[in-house]
């Protein structure tokens, strides 16, 4: 057993480094879509034989045990060499909220099977009237003998059609007082008469996001996590990391770079225009870099990141839509063709950034929603 | 657990901010610009006294030799008072000058002192122009020509100016008393001015000679226009605090003016800006310290003052709007901060200028690699 924390950054950089380097399969760098999990099966594969699948649970639950700086590196690796974070929901959300909140046996049960991709999860948690007030959640899931019995829809749950389970937010209160009090945290299983999966087709093309229906949809009692009427919570008390991982800054200096070598090749820096725009997005992605780097020197410092952090994401997305937006500028005539544009021996794909910088200000909570947590939370404006 | 470094570079801010707090603050940059516009010759001493003007001088020389980032710390704190102190010209231009060229010159230590203030004159066709195209000359101890865009040049005990001499450029001092001297002042949004020298045959002191000026000059530059960056950032901090204060009080349709979530959101955007103008020109600043390749440094310093005047111009207007009309008033504070952001802004580049060197800078990198 590694103890990673022991190692300097540097060697635990180079050791992460070098795996993706020399096991990382070449044709799935810097995929532009989201892949299922047969596209990308031979690669986790590998990253089970690892120890790696789940880089930042403890190590005797099969994690690597990663403390926050060093689980930083990983990812910053990870997206460095473009290597696909794979079908990681259950790793990223369901397998640390078990592991916080489940039973004995609800860890010896799932945990295992997160880590091998045996079950493979999506998230549902949207639906059609709970999108950023995701606390009025209609769906019902009302007990029966054993089992919770689930009536109604979940909406943009991301892969759901190459899903084999779900975990979801759902009604067990209809009548407590406030709406965040009467939600519970459940798992359940896809393949079964009661739950119906409809693809969505989005802006790209792709059909990466799905509505699920459920009628009387079942699961076992078993499957709740935690307490009854606590959900609400527990969910919450997960954010922490991912807000300041939303806020990393590797998807815009990523398309910076793709930008740079394409307006290069293109010829778009002849424009004095042009450069000033290229010189101020290029700015902008160094400076956020500057003040994520502060709050990851906080998370290594062991201290606990405020809500303050939502101004890393605010910043970074707005910053990687424009990005984008000048691909499509120094694209030209082009701007509107979809595929890859071949500029010397670079391709680019014009179109899919500019699809997958729209909706990063729409996802993790909105950033008008995390303009108001700011406003209150840090700014202390009233009402 | 933070390093002594960074502990040693909070306690400069601590007492930087004490010192100019004590003396009154934004109010006390009032007073001086109802005065006439000049700086508080007692000021500069009390700033002397602690170490601010020495800072970045190494301490062989008499200074701290605490580097650039704890000058920027300094100059941060002049920006949220909006102090018209000379300290980024005495730090980044006069001593920064004098400590490349002849750093066991008297007037180093009486700079670092307080004792004089020197303005620095080069400029002939502002920022882009070349220093070897100056026509200002000297020759035989005697000055003749003009001299243009001189901060400070209405407190000054004396002048550094960079002209050509017999072979190439020279560093001379110019008392401001010398005979056959005259200094034009154009009045700037903040207050202070400008000068406009003309000498003609005006008796001057060579100091240094030869190509070391021009690296000089275009390094003391550069130090100056960070820390100019530096202090925009202080001035916008402090102009973000004044107008959150403002929008918390200030009551319309019974509720205060903050709980509409257009003005929220507009706040919340000014702080984020504000934090990556910190952040960006913090990080940049130390990346200096430690950093000897002076393209690479002035890279770094156009970074900075592009960023730190894209804040500011954000900043101040839209304190200004969110203060509503008052904010359009001489007796509001916000007023203050934007003038002085006019001045600083203009003053060594603004933000597309910088972004193009700094683009520039970034190209020729890329092309040596
Ligand atoms: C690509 C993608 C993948 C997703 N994957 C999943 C998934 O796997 N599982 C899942 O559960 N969900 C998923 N979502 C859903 C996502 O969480 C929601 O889209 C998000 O919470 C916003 O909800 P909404 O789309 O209903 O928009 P709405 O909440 O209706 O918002 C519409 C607009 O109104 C603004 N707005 C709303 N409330 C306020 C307010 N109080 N103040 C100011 N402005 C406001 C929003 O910012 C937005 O601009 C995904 C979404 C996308 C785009």
């Amino acid at each position: 057993m590694n103890d990673w924390n022991a190692m300097t950054d540097a060697e635990f950089r180079k050791e992460v480094r070098q795996f993706f380097e020399a096991e990382y399969p070449e044709e799935l760098r810097h995929l532009p879509h989201r892949p299922k999990f047969a596209e990308i099966e031979h690669w986790h594969r590998k990253l089970h034989a690892k120890g790696w699948v789940a880089p930042a649970w403890p190590a005797e639950y099969g994690g690597m045990g990663l403390n926050a700086a060093k689980l930083l590196i990983f990812y910053e690796e990870q997206q460095r060499w473009g290597v696909n974070r794979g079908r990681d929901m259950g790793v990223q959300m369901v397998g640390p909220l078990i592991i916080k909140f489940g039973t004995q046996e609800q860890k010896d049960y799932w945990l295992p099977r997160i880590l091998s991709c045996e079950d493979i999860w999506c998230q549902g948690y949207s639906e059609p009237g709970a999108g950023s007030d995701l606390a009025n959640l209609r769906t019902r899931a009302e007990i029966d003998g054993d089992e919770f019995v689930i009536n109604g829809q979940k909406i943009w749950t991301t892969m759901a059609h190459d899903a084999t389970h779900i975990f979801m937010l759902v009604r067990t209160n209809p009548d407590a007082p406030k709406k965040q009090q009467g939600i519970s945290f459940l798992l359940a299983p896809m393949d079964q008469s009661g739950v119906d999966v409809r693809t969505i087709t989005t802006l790209s093309g792709e059909t990466e996001f799905c509505e699920v229906f459920f009628d009387n949809a079942r699961t076992p009692r078993a499957n709740l996590v935690g307490e009854l009427n606590k959900g609400w919570t527990m969910a919450k008390a997960l954010l922490s990391f991912e807000r300041i991982f939303i806020g990393s800054p590797s998807l815009a200096q990523n398309a910076l770079g793709q930008l740079e070598s394409f307006a290069r090749g293109r010829g778009a820096f002849d424009d004095p225009v042009f450069r000033d725009r290229f010189a101020q997005a290029a700015l902008d992605v160094e400076d956020h870099a500057a003040l994520y780097a502060r709050f990851a020197d906080q998370l290594k410092r062991g201290e606990t990141l405020g809500a303050d952090v939502s101004m890393l994401k605010i910043w970074v997305t707005e910053c990687f839509q424009r990005i984008t937006e000048l691909m499509i500028e120094a694209a030209g005539p082009d701007g509107g063709t979809i595929g890859p544009l071949q500029v010397g021996n670079i391709s680019v794909d014009v179109l899919a950034s500019f699809y997958k910088a729209r909706p990063t200000t729409i996802y993790g909570g909105s950033n008008e929603i995390q303009r108001n947590i700011l406003s209150k939370a840090v700014l202390g404006l009233p009402g | 657990m933070l390093s002594s470094e960074q502990d040693d570079l909070r306690l400069l801010r601590e007492s930087a901010r004490m010192l100019f707090e004590r003396a009154g603050g934004s109010g006390r940059a009032r007073k001086l610009r109802d005065a006439g516009g000049d700086f508080d010759p007692e000021m500069v001493r009390e700033l002397a006294e602690a170490g601010v003007f020495g800072v970045a001088v190494p301490e062989d020389n008499g200074g701290l030799g605490m580097g650039l980032a704890a000058g920027g710390i300094i100059a941060g704190e002049v920006g949220r008072v909006i102090a018209p102190e000379p300290v980024v010209l005495t730090i980044g231009l006069s001593l920064g000058l004098l400590r490349r060229l002849c750093p066991d010159h008297p007037k180093v230590p009486q700079l670092i002192s307080g004792e004089t203030v020197l303005a620095v004159a080069w400029q002939e066709r502002g920022p882009g122009g070349a220093p070897a195209d100056a026509t200002c000359r000297y020759a035989g101890g005697k000055l003749t020509g003009a001299k243009a865009w001189v901060v400070g040049a209405a407190g000054s005990q004396g002048f550094l100016v960079v002209a050509q001499g017999d072979d190439g450029q020279v560093l001379v001092l110019v008392e401001a008393n010398a005979d056959g001297f005259v200094i034009n002042k154009r009045a700037q949004a903040d207050g202070s001015s400008l000068g406009e020298l003309s000498f003609s045959g005006t008796p001057a002191a060579e100091l240094a000679s030869g190509r070391a000026v021009q690296d000089a000059l275009a390094e003391a530059v550069v130090d100056a226009t960070a820390l100019a960056a530096a202090e925009l950032v202080g001035l916008s901090e402090r102009a973000f605090e004044i107008t959150l204060d403002y929008i918390k009080t200030r009551e319309q349709f019974d509720k205060p003016i903050g709980s509409f979530q257009v003005i929220q959101h507009r706040a919340v955007d000014l702080h984020v800006m504000c934090e990556v103008a910190q952040a960006g020109v913090g990080e940049a600043l130390a990346q200096m310290d430690g950093e000897t390749d002076p393209k690479i440094r002035a890279r770094l310093a156009s970074r900075a003052k592009a960023r730190a005047v894209t804040a500011a111009k954000k900043l101040t207007r839209d304190a200004i709007q969110l203060h509503g009309a008052v904010g359009y008033t001489d007796e509001f504070d916000v007023g203050l901060y934007l003038n002085r952001a006019l001045v600083l802004s203009a003053w060594l580049g603004d933000d597309a200028y910088h972004r193009r060197l700094w683009f520039e800078a970034r190209e020729e990198e890329g092309a040596a690699q």
